[in-house]
């Protein structure tokens, strides 16, 4: 009699090939997701960090230093994927936050992807995060004048 | 130099109170559209995720990954699920500001960082590692937090009392504005009563000026005024004349004919049915002014005067022709205006005195004809 072992130990490493290579849903901090009319946009982060083509210095509030910047203008990138640039978004964080703002037809805001050259991480507060490129005379002392700065995002969709 | 107009003295106080008011009211507008929102800015983060320290949120990290690891067996899958955790933590920890203030903060993120390669490593986890790379950052953390609570508390409270002086200061600067607002009121509305005053003593002494003591009608001035005031309307001129007035002075007396002028002057006008205007020329002499642009119409108001007068039979002691008071009366239409006048007047006085030559008690109406190019005025009997 002939084993039918082979074919079970073929069928079931095809199988798991397929599942490995058929694109995952799920989250992880290597994608952020897009969602604009009940569909979803899953955006590379290493593609997000090639395409980051704007390139700054500031002072970071938060590291309370100077701190090189590399990113890309939001707007344009929501104009990209969606067409058009949502009145509000809400922001869903690594970190379990969630916020809905408004405001984002302004060349000021950066999805930053760099920081001194190197990719963000989560411990840097990655993989991307958005900031303002001018924050105006806010006193960067002052944390609270920048609460609207979204960390670890993960997540955005178009509040309808 | 001149002193300011009275006007323009009392519209300066008004001006100034305004302004005190707006002033104050500028001043409320500020303290609720701007001071009112930023303490609502400062105090409205309690109680959501961003008005929680950073500390806080990083401490119960690492208190999760702790849990995790505490729970054997440590697999691969516990081991990602605490790496996560600590990532999240390292990233909520790794705060220039704390990193400037708090001595403990880069040794405890080192610790983490070793932490991580072990945990990457998939070297196993003694209770000595969790409690130096966990126990130690979270000790860490906690001490940020307390004195951030500590260091916030001494901020609201140093806000609040700036809070209460800039409340103080702006009650005494309302107070202050509102009473100089009302001093200001005050000074306009004092010069405003003083001001109206003397408007009203004006015109009562060029009231006076231009009126008869006697018989409280007007005088040769107030005629002159009217027709200037006129100027341009078909007018009727009348010049009433009591005849032998001085006899009747001479013989009752001039209380008697003050008296008597005095009637005279209410019955003219009830004669005229109060649609003339009323002037005393001199002693003996009236002049009636109406709107007139037909010599019938006029002739129709001498009629009634003198017949009025008869009516009236008021006894005369001393008459040459008769025993009651009569008038002469001599009229003419013109057109108001100063040339003009001149002609009329002149046309009804000849009237007046072809009356008192015909034997007096009558009337006549001059038949005027205006010449347009100089005002002079042809002057026909009627």
């Amino acid at each position: 009699m002939t084993s039918s072992r082979p074919f079970i130990c073929l069928a079931a490493w095809l199988t798991a090939t397929l599942l490995l290579s058929t694109p995952v849903a799920a989250a992880s901090p290597d994608q952020i997701t897009l969602q604009h009319n009940d569909e979803e946009i899953h955006l590379s982060v290493d593609d997000l960090r090639e395409q980051a083509d704007v390139e700054f210095t500031f002072f970071d509030p938060y590291l309370a230093d100077e701190v090189a910047i590399r990113g890309l203008i939001f707007r344009d990138l929501l104009v990209a994927h969606l067409g058009g640039v949502p009145e509000t978004l809400h922001f869903y964080a690594w970190d379990d936050y969630d916020v809905a703002l408004g405001g984002w037809d302004d060349d000021n805001w950066i999805l930053v992807t760099h920081q001194d050259g190197e990719p963000l991480s989560m411990r840097e507060r990655g993989p991307v995060r958005l900031v303002e490129c001018d924050y105006g005379d806010r006193d960067p002392a002052n944390l609270r004048n920048f609460n609207d700065w979204v960390w670890m995002i993960k997540r955005i969709e178009s509040v309808p | 130099m001149r002193p300011a107009p009275r006007w323009r003295r009392h519209l300066g106080w008004l001006w100034l109170s305004l302004m005190s008011f707006t002033l104050l009211m500028l001043l409320i507008t500020y303290q609720t559209r701007w001071v009112y929102p930023e303490i609502h800015a400062y105090f409205s983060q309690a109680g959501n995720l961003t008005g929680q320290q950073l500390a806080t949120r990083s401490r119960e990290y690492l208190q999760q990954s702790l849990d995790i690891l505490l729970v054997d067996p440590v697999d691969e899958e516990r081991r990602h699920q605490a790496h996560f955790q600590l990532e999240l933590a390292y990233s909520l920890f790794d705060i220039g500001l704390y990193r400037n203030e708090y001595r403990c903060t880069r040794p405890s993120l080192a610790a983490l960082d070793e932490l991580k390669v072990k945990l990457r490593s998939g070297e196993g986890l003694l209770p000595g590692d969790l409690r130096h790379s966990l126990l130690g950052p979270i000790r860490c953390l906690t001490e940020i937090e307390m004195h951030q609570l500590d260091r916030r508390s001494s901020v609201t409270a140093a806000f609040v009392e700036d809070t209460r002086r800039h409340q103080g200061q702006v009650l005494i600067g309302s107070v202050v504005i509102f009473v100089l607002g009302l001093a200001f009121w005050w000074m306009h509305e004092r010069h405003r009563r003083s001001a109206e005053r003397a408007t009203r003593e004006s015109l009562e002494w060029m009231a006076r000026a231009l009126s008869d003591p006697l018989t409280g009608v007007g005088n040769r001035s107030a005629l002159h005024q009217e027709v200037l005031a006129c100027e341009g309307k078909p007018m009727g001129l009348i010049l009433i004349d009591i005849d032998f007035f001085k006899q009747y002075n001479d013989h009752l007396g001039h209380p008697d004919g003050d008296k008597l002028l005095r009637h005279l002057a209410r019955l003219i006008d009830e004669t005229l049915g109060g649609q003339a205007r009323l002037y005393r020329m001199g002693g003996d002499e009236f002049a009636a002014l109406l709107d007139c642009a037909d010599d019938g119409v006029l002739a129709g108001h001498c009629e009634r005067l003198v017949g009025g007068l008869r009516d009236a039979a008021l006894h005369h002691p001393d008459h040459s022709g008769s025993s009651i008071v009569t008038f002469s009366v001599g009229a003419a239409c013109f057109i108001a205006g100063q040339a003009s006048f001149d002609g009329g007047y002149a046309a009804a006085d000849q009237a007046l005195y072809r009356v008192k030559a015909g034997g007096r008690d009558g009337w006549q109406v001059a038949e005027a004809k205006v010449v347009a190019d100089n005002g002079d005025l042809k002057l026909e009997r009627s």
